[in-house]
This record gives C-alpha cells, structure tokens and sequence, in this order.
C-alpha cells in the first residue's frame, strides 16, 4: 500500500515516560512499529513490565527502567539516566504520557494526594523536558510529545487536582515550544477523551452513559491515538508546536 | 501502523486544488494513494495538478466550479459521483486571499465583504452539504476544512479572511457534532502564514518575509500540510473528530509578547 515515507520514525531513539494507566504498551508499540528505539521510563515496575513484553515482538533496541523521576529525587532520574545512558547516545523523541487519573470531591483531597498527583503528571514531564530537552537543543533536534486529558481544557466534578495537572502539563507545552522552537525542537500536547485497552463491543460500550455522550459514540482505544503520535513525533511534523491536538471522538466540540 | 496512513484507492474531492497549498496536498495526497476530483475556478491550474496525479498513477478528474454558486457545487459533486461511485473525503481548501489587501474598515465595500465570506465559508458549506448525504448514505465520510491561524486571533486591517476563517473552524465543530452519528468526521487545518504564489503577488506589505518573527524561526512551506491532510483523510484519524491541526511555526501558542522577549524574574523571597 502507498504511504509517505515522512511518517516513519526509522532510526530514531524515543524515550517515553508512563505516569499510570494502562495505555503505554500500545502507545510503544506504535512508535516500534514506525521504526523508533523505545526506552521507557516508567513510574512503577508495575507499569513496565506490561510495556516490555509488548515490544519483544518488535525488532530494534528496546528497554527501560522502573523509576519515579517526578518525586523530585535526583537519585530517581540520575538512575533512569544512567539506563538510558547505556543503550543511546542521544534521544530524537520524547514522549509523557502523564495521565494518571484521580477523581475525588473536593473536601476528600488530601494535600498529600494533591501533591502526588501534581508530582508524577506535572513534575515528572518537567523534569524529562528539562533534562532530555537539553540534550536535545546541543543536537539542535527534537521531538516532544506530551499526552494529556481533554480535563486540560474542561472542567468536571471530582476533577480538579487531575485536571489542574493537566492543564499544567498543556501550559508547559505552550512554553517550551516557543522557548526550544529555534533550537529545532517542536513541542505539542495530543489529547484524549473517554478511553479503554479493552476491545468492548460497540453495543455494550453504548450502555454506558458517556459512550452515549461521545460524539462517534464508543470510547477511545490507543490504537487510536497510535498514528497520530507517530506524526507529531516525526521529522515530518516541523510546522506545527505549541498546540494541542485531541482525538477524542468529537467531545471537544460537545456543548 | 504506518499503512493505516495509505489512502490507496480512496477518493477525494478537493477545492482549489491547482495552486499554492491545495496542489501541495495534492500532490501528497495521490502520493499516499489516492484518486482525486479536483475543483477550481480556473482550469488551467486544476488542469496542471490533474497531470500530476495521473503522473503518480493515480485517476484525476477536473471540474472548473465556482464554489460560491451552489448549483455548480452540487453539479461538482454529481460528477464526481459518476465518475468514481462515491466520495470518501472532501477537503474545502478554495480560498479568496486577494481581498486581504490592507484597507480601512470605512472603505471596504459590501461586495468585497461577500465574495471573501462566499468564497471561503459559503463555498465550504455548499460543499459540505452536497457530500453530506452520499457520505451519510455509506455510512462513512471524511471533511477537511482549510481554515487559517487568522481565524483564531485577529490581523491588522483583515476582516472578511479573519470572519470567514473563524466561521470555517466553528463550521468544522458544528459538522462533527451533527455528522457523527452518520459515521461523518469534520477537522480543519489551521495553516499560520505560508508564503505562496498567491500571498506573494496579492498581499504584498500586510505579511511577513521571514519566520523571524515565529518561535520556530522559519516560515512553513505548502509541503508541511502534505502529512496533515493525508493523516486526516486516512484511516489513521478516525477517532479525531471537531479539531484542528494548526502549522503555524509556533505563532499561536505564543503572542504575548513580542518574538525574542525573554524576561527573568527572580523568585520572591
């Protein structure tokens, strides 16, 4: 079939960081699948191994490593660094998937939980931004991914510490792009909706209330999410920074 | 997964496809696979990029239509039915830049005010509507609104371009709510400035010469929207719906201050 060789991550190192959920396997397997090394630095050894086991069945050098670099610990990424190390010399693409969800009212959020929650979204894609972004700008190329809710632009009952963080994470896209822009680093956000890993036949899924609300009326899967991350990771996405971009099934644009 | 970026054997009918960034997708989108009705006021231009497509091995089809009269629209789309049995995407790329001349508000007359509006937005509605039904009917349709980064902040002396692309992005949310259930997706490209044939000879002092002014330093070329219109007429974006892709070097999501100003501030005590 004819395709644009522009999409393809061939020869690429991407490092992507996992902060929860259960959607890195596929996110990683689309970025092997396009051709990229993928190193992933996962907040949990919980959250690694799922992501491993997807890759073996992807040529090219894969790997990654349990640490928690949004604690604040140096010790957690000079660890992660060092494994990083390791493998490759350099790194083309990184990827935060930093949507680790919590929802609790108001009166129910601890401080404790509100700073966990700001830590492993907010400060883990900070951090990876700060020091691979330098990394980047001495090759003068990059390509930043950071996978956010739509909570980043809307709000919701029992959301507020996972949306703040959110549109924190959103922000710090803003910013960066414009900062690293002349350094040939581009910098965007893709957002999601409602989403599964599980393959949920249509009409069951439409039991659900906000599958019925869903414009194209089913939840996401990351499969769905997989192609245009491999674009806005590659060299073909030069024209394009500082934005969000959401495949959602149409609930951004829902009253 | 990169083969769900082909567009091998799909159909699309593009407006204003002869030129500047319309013959940039073109030329991507029948590189990716696919068979291409275009649509232009003029046919030489529709003419060129059909040789093109055939070049590549792909069916080409021209239509010389004025999108701002609907029955040519309609008879647009009837054509290209007949020809290749059905449409799989519509992309509204025709565009009336030369308005864009500075000029102020007091002189601007009500049919300059009309062909811009008619051209860009009413031309996109009609299009959209006569796709809307043999789309809906296969339960399957994909419509690409060209919309501009002038259609989410506002230009010095620019009216018509900035209403009409301001409607196209909001045209695009209103078709993906109300299509969906039809199996239809709406998305816009929100092109920043792209210097092209067109903005060199017609807009003259009223944009930019160099990406100086953009965080990226460079100003695009047609060839970035190439992958953005193939990924949104692919399979690849069938969850996407409502949104935008912008390529604007960064512009928007900067603005606040002027390009280059970079304060420091230290924390307070």
């Amino acid at each position: 079939m004819p395709t644009l060789p522009e999409y393809s991550l061939a020869g690429k190192v991407a490092v992507l960081y996992t902060a929860g959920g259960d959607e890195a396997p596929v996110l990683a397997q689309a970025l092997a699948e396009s051709g990229a090394a993928v190193f992933t630095i996962a907040r949990r050894q919980e959250l690694l191994e799922p992501v491993l086991a997807g890759l073996k069945q992807y040529p090219g050098e894969h790997g990654g490593i349990a640490a928690d670099v949004g604690s604040g610990s140096s010790t957690e990424l000079g660890k992660a660094m060092d494994a990083l190390g390791a493998s490759y010399d350099h790194v083309d693409i990184l990827v935060n998937d930093v949507r680790s969800m919590f929802a609790q009212p108001l009166s129910e959020i601890s401080i404790e939980e509100w700073d966990q929650i700001q830590s492993r979204n907010v400060r883990a894609a900070f951090v990876l931004c700060k020091e691979l972004g330098g990394r980047m700008r001495e090759r003068q190329y990059g390509r930043i991914v950071n996978l956010v809710s739509l909570l980043a632009e809307r709000g919701m009952v029992n959301g507020s510490a996972f949306a703040a963080s959110q549109a924190a994470v959103l922000s710090l896209t803003r910013s960066l792009a414009v900062e690293l822009g002349t350094s040939n680093i581009r910098v965007n956000a893709l957002g999601t909706g409602w989403m599964t890993v599980e393959d949920i036949p249509l009409e069951v899924q439409q039991e659900e209330l906000l599958v019925r609300y869903t414009p194209l009326r089913r939840k996401g899967h990351p499969r769905d999410i997989g192609p245009l991350l491999v674009y806005l990771a590659s060299e073909s996405c030069d024209y394009t920074t500082g934005q969000a971009v959401y495949v959602d099934g149409g609930l951004n644009a829902h009253p | 997964m990169l083969e769900t970026f082909s567009l091998d054997g799909k159909v699309v009918l593009i407006t204003g496809g002869g030129t500047g960034l319309g013959l940039a997708m073109v030329r991507a989108l029948a590189r990716a696979g696919a068979n291409i009705a275009l649509a232009g006021r003029r046919a030489a231009p529709i003419e060129g990029a059909a040789q093109e497509v055939v070049d590549l091995g792909r069916e080409a089809l021209v239509v010389t239509t004025d999108v701002t009269d609907s029955k040519q629209v309609d008879q647009l789309v009837t054509t290209t039915l007949d020809r290749f049995g059905h449409i799989d995407v519509l992309i509204n790329n025709a565009g009336a830049v030369q308005e864009n001349v500075r000029k102020p508000l007091w002189d601007i007359t009500d049919d300059e005010w009309n062909l811009v509006m008619n051209v860009n937005l009413s031309g996109a509605f009609f299009c959209a509507r006569a796709v809307s039904k043999p789309m809906s009917d296969r339960g399957k349709g994909k419509i690409i609104n060209v919309a501009s980064g002038f259609g989410m902040r506002a230009g010095r002396d620019i009216y018509m371009y900035c209403c009409s692309k301001g409607g196209m992005i909001q045209l695009t949310k209103v078709l993906s709510f109300n299509l969906a259930r039809y199996g239809i997706t709406a998305n816009s490209i929100v092109p920043g400035f792209i210097p092209t044939t067109s903005t060199d000879s017609e807009i003259r002092s009223t944009l930019p010469r160099s990406g100086d002014f953009l965080p990226t330093g460079n100003l695009g070329t047609p060839e970035d929207l190439g992958p953005i219109a193939v990924f949104l007429a692919s399979e690849a974006s069938d969850y996407m719906t409502g949104e935008m892709i912008i390529a604007d070097g960064g512009g928007l999501a900067a603005g606040i201050t002027p390009t280059g100003h970079a304060p420091v501030v230290a924390l307070e005590l």
